[in-house]
């Protein structure tokens, strides 16, 4: 009897202390949220717009947000939803409760079922399988917690099905755009970021074809609307014209940066993925007006130019959906080689030639060669690969890029970029101030969705370049084949997945 | 019985032939030595069944290291950590004894990404809690003075995990139970009747616990063992 008298006051003690341990604490009633105290009040104060946000509610809301994380759990304690089948009697409703420790049934306003109360410590999923199981019972769970889902308040986000397709809406939940010490450089064909007139010479024989008998043309630039003010920008430079302003001529340039990082959640047009970082518009490509004018077009030069450019001026991410055909091109793989060691990553266009034979294009046979650098197929809203996305061994990832064969205009990726009515006028000298948001396709979209992707990346702190490519791929979504296959690479970006990473278990 | 026993306070502890032991896996060795405590007991308990038999309630203190080093350091910066429990041990005169014991350990950290033995901080809260409950069959020495009381066991263990982060849901959280097993060494300073105060060094092995899942760091590391080294102190009161 000594004995047992001892194990049991001892058992009370060690299981006291480990439930108060291992539990939350109960709390006392708590006082209501709210009261109104009077409904009389001033009226508000209109300030008119805010350009920059004052600087300490950034701060306030870091702050607040640190706070709140720390409750973060799954689902509430103590607690959980049962709703019990009509005419349930108080006997069968006791004897359902002491099965999961339960204390109290609780039934709340504008609901059809209970909360019950458990004791403290008891799991509430497993308490709500056992439940759910009793006849008396219609359903039983556990009290989730529901978080917000970011999804833009873009007006035109709804047609970017492109986003949800790689849960961008969830991957806004833990990084919500990146930050502006990110910086990601276009390479490409300049991109619409500043405004003014520029005064083209037009005496090239050409140009003379295009403007008979004039010496030169005005052009109008305006920066793209939704890509944000001039502090977006950094170092812009042009290896096409060899001077500090890499206007776009075309818009391609434009639609790609778009869709790394329009403006989002500003209540206007579209939204893009990592839409706080830094542009460093960075022109390699002349195209169209740049020919007519310059006869200047880009050459693998200017594009190991433009990289190697972009890295010494502090970019992390290069995006690059250009691409040509014929043989390999040493002077790019030594600056894509440069680019990946200065801790910079880099992401190629695959190509869009595959109804034209399927060439291997470069530079998009690098990405195989480089860790820290991917070569990016396309794929349509159905999830099947885009008819004119190139497919080899030179794929290693695929991303959305549109198939506006299959689905029609809207299958294309919806970005900002010129009104092509003002970039090829009928008549007269085209113009670079007005913009649309228009669907465009290929793997130069589909190579801005990784690059978006890899930025966001980079700041949620994945910062060596093969790392950044090992995530992509290791959280890919497997499309096609099982496992790695010339069409879909390792499959499609799943960008939640890969932010969220690895934990010790799963 | 008795002989055995005998022979065990005599220094000469139970041992298979080496040749025997090391053609067995790892966890089948535990298994044996599970049976071979469950035998003695059960062995020493129809003698001792007429006699007193001495609960004991305690409660503990420690410190573990666990064996995946490498997954507890990406995760949650250190494969070493406080654990606390308690428990009951039921002491036959002979001085054979069975226990139950729970304790815990929980960490906070973040998620990651792991490449080539890299680890990439991605800054997402999670965290680890790890309550094993394990039955443990021992002999306690009666050698030298007799307030000090070494003891020698092994059990086996469920090994309860929880991994909770930031942003997942339900279904990404993790909720399982390992079954372990474990040999434990310590000895015990009787300061008062019903009081004593013991140290003990725990070895536990969780095989494939870890290391299944793509998406945990583990399976980087290839390490699969929950189990440990675990020194701790107890407060044991009762005889």
């Amino acid at each position: 009897m000594h004995g047992i008298r001892f194990l049991a006051a001892t058992a009370v003690a060690v299981s006291a202390a480990f439930f108060i341990a291992t539990t939350h604490a109960q709390q006392p009633s708590p006082a209501p949220l709210r009261a109104l105290i009077s409904d009389g009040a001033l009226p508000g104060i209109d300030r008119g717009l805010r350009e920059t946000p004052t600087p300490g509610t950034a701060l306030v809301a870091q702050s607040l947000g640190d706070r709140i994380r720390q409750y973060a759990q799954a689902y509430l304690p103590d607690s959980l939803i049962v709703k019990f089948r009509p005419g349930t009697s108080p006997a069968a409703l006791r004897a359902m409760l002491a099965l999961v420790d339960g204390t109290t049934t609780t039934r709340l306003p504008n609901a059809d079922f209970d909360i019950v109360t458990t004791q403290p410590g008891i799991d509430p999923e497993a308490a709500a399988l056992r439940l759910a199981s009793q006849p008396d019972v219609e359903y039983a769970q556990a009290r989730y917690v529901v978080h917000p889902r970011f999804v833009p308040n873009d007006p035109l986000y709804a047609q970017q099905w492109n986003f949800p397709a790689i849960e961008m809406e969830r991957a806004w939940d833990i990084n919500r755009g990146a930050a502006s010490s990110i910086i990601v450089a276009v390479i490409d064909t300049g991109v619409a970021y500043r405004g003014g007139t520029i005064r083209f010479s037009t005496t090239n024989s050409l140009a003379q074809q295009v403007f008979p008998g004039r010496t030169s043309v005005d052009i109008l630039f305006a920066p793209a609307p939704e890509l944000g003010g001039a502090s977006r920008f950094v170092s812009p430079h042009d290896f096409i014209y060899n001077d500090d302003t890499p206007l776009d001529l075309v818009g391609h340039g434009t639609h790609v940066t778009g869709t790394i990082g329009q403006l989002t959640n500003n209540g206007v047009g579209v939204a893009g993925m990592a839409f706080n970082v830094s542009i460093m518009p960075v022109k390699v490509i002349g195209d169209l007006w740049d020919f007519v004018f310059a006869l200047a077009t880009g050459t693998d030069d200017t594009v190991a130019q433009g990289v190697r450019y972009a890295v010494d001026n502090g970019a992390k991410v290069l995006n690059m959906s250009i691409g040509r055909l014929g043989p390999p091109s040493p002077v790019i793989q030594s600056a894509v080689t440069y680019a990946v060691s200065h801790g910079a990553f880099v992401a190629i266009a695959a190509g869009n030639e595959f109804m034209s034979g399927n060439p291997v294009e470069r530079p998009a046979d690098l990405g195989p060669q480089i860790e820290g650098v991917m070569t990016v197929g396309a794929i349509g809203r159905n999830r099947q690969r885009a008819p004119y996305s190139n497919t080899g061994p030179q794929v290693e990832i695929v991303a959305p890029g549109g198939d506006q064969v299959a689905d029609g205009q809207t299958g294309g990726i919806l970005q900002q970029t010129f009104d092509d009515d003002f970039v090829l006028p009928p008549i007269g000298p085209p113009r670079f101030d007005v913009f649309v948001y228009a669907y465009e396709q290929g793997t130069s979209m589909a190579t801005a969705h990784v690059t978006g992707m890899a930025a966001l990346l980079m700041q949620q702190g994945i910062t060596d370049p093969a790392a950044i490519e090992a995530a992509i791929k290791r959280f890919a979504t497997d499309l096609g084949p099982a496992g790695r296959d010339d069409q879909y690479g390792n499959g499609l970006i799943n960008v939640r997945a890969a932010l969220r990473g690895m934990g010790l278990v799963r | 019985m008795t002989l055995r026993l005998a022979s065990l306070a005599q220094g000469k502890p139970l041992r298979l032939a080496p040749s025997a032991v090391k053609g067995l896996a790892q966890s089948s060795r535990f298994a044996l030595a599970l049976g071979i405590v469950v035998v003695l007991v059960a062995l020493d308990g129809t003698n001792a069944a007429a006699q007193e038999i001495g609960f004991r309630g305690f409660g503990d203190i420690g410190g573990t290291r666990f064996a995946a080093a490498h997954s507890f350091d990406a995760v949650l910066g250190t494969h070493s950590g406080l654990v606390f429990g308690g428990g009951v041990d039921a002491v036959l005169p002979s001085g054979v004894f069975v226990g139950v014991r729970a304790s815990r350990f929980q960490k906070n950290g973040t998620r990651v990404f792991v490449l080539n033995d890299q680890v990439f901080d991605l800054g997402i809260a999670t965290t680890v809690r790890v309550i094993p409950i394990q039955v443990t069959g021992g002999y306690r020495f009666k050698v030298g003075r007799r307030h000090v009381v070494p003891y020698l066991a092994g059990g086996v263990g469920w090994f309860r995990y929880s991994e909770r982060s930031d942003f997942a849901d339900a279904s990404e959280n993790v909720e399982d139970t390992f079954t372990g097993y474990h040999v434990l060494g310590g000895a015990e300073l009787r300061m008062r009747r019903n009081v004593g105060i013991a140290g003990e060094a725990e070895w536990s092995i969780v095989p494939d616990a870890l290391g299944n899942d793509l998406s945990g760091v583990s399976s980087a590391f290839d390490e699969s063992d929950l189990g440990g080294i675990t020194f701790r102190v107890k407060i044991v009161l009762g005889r």
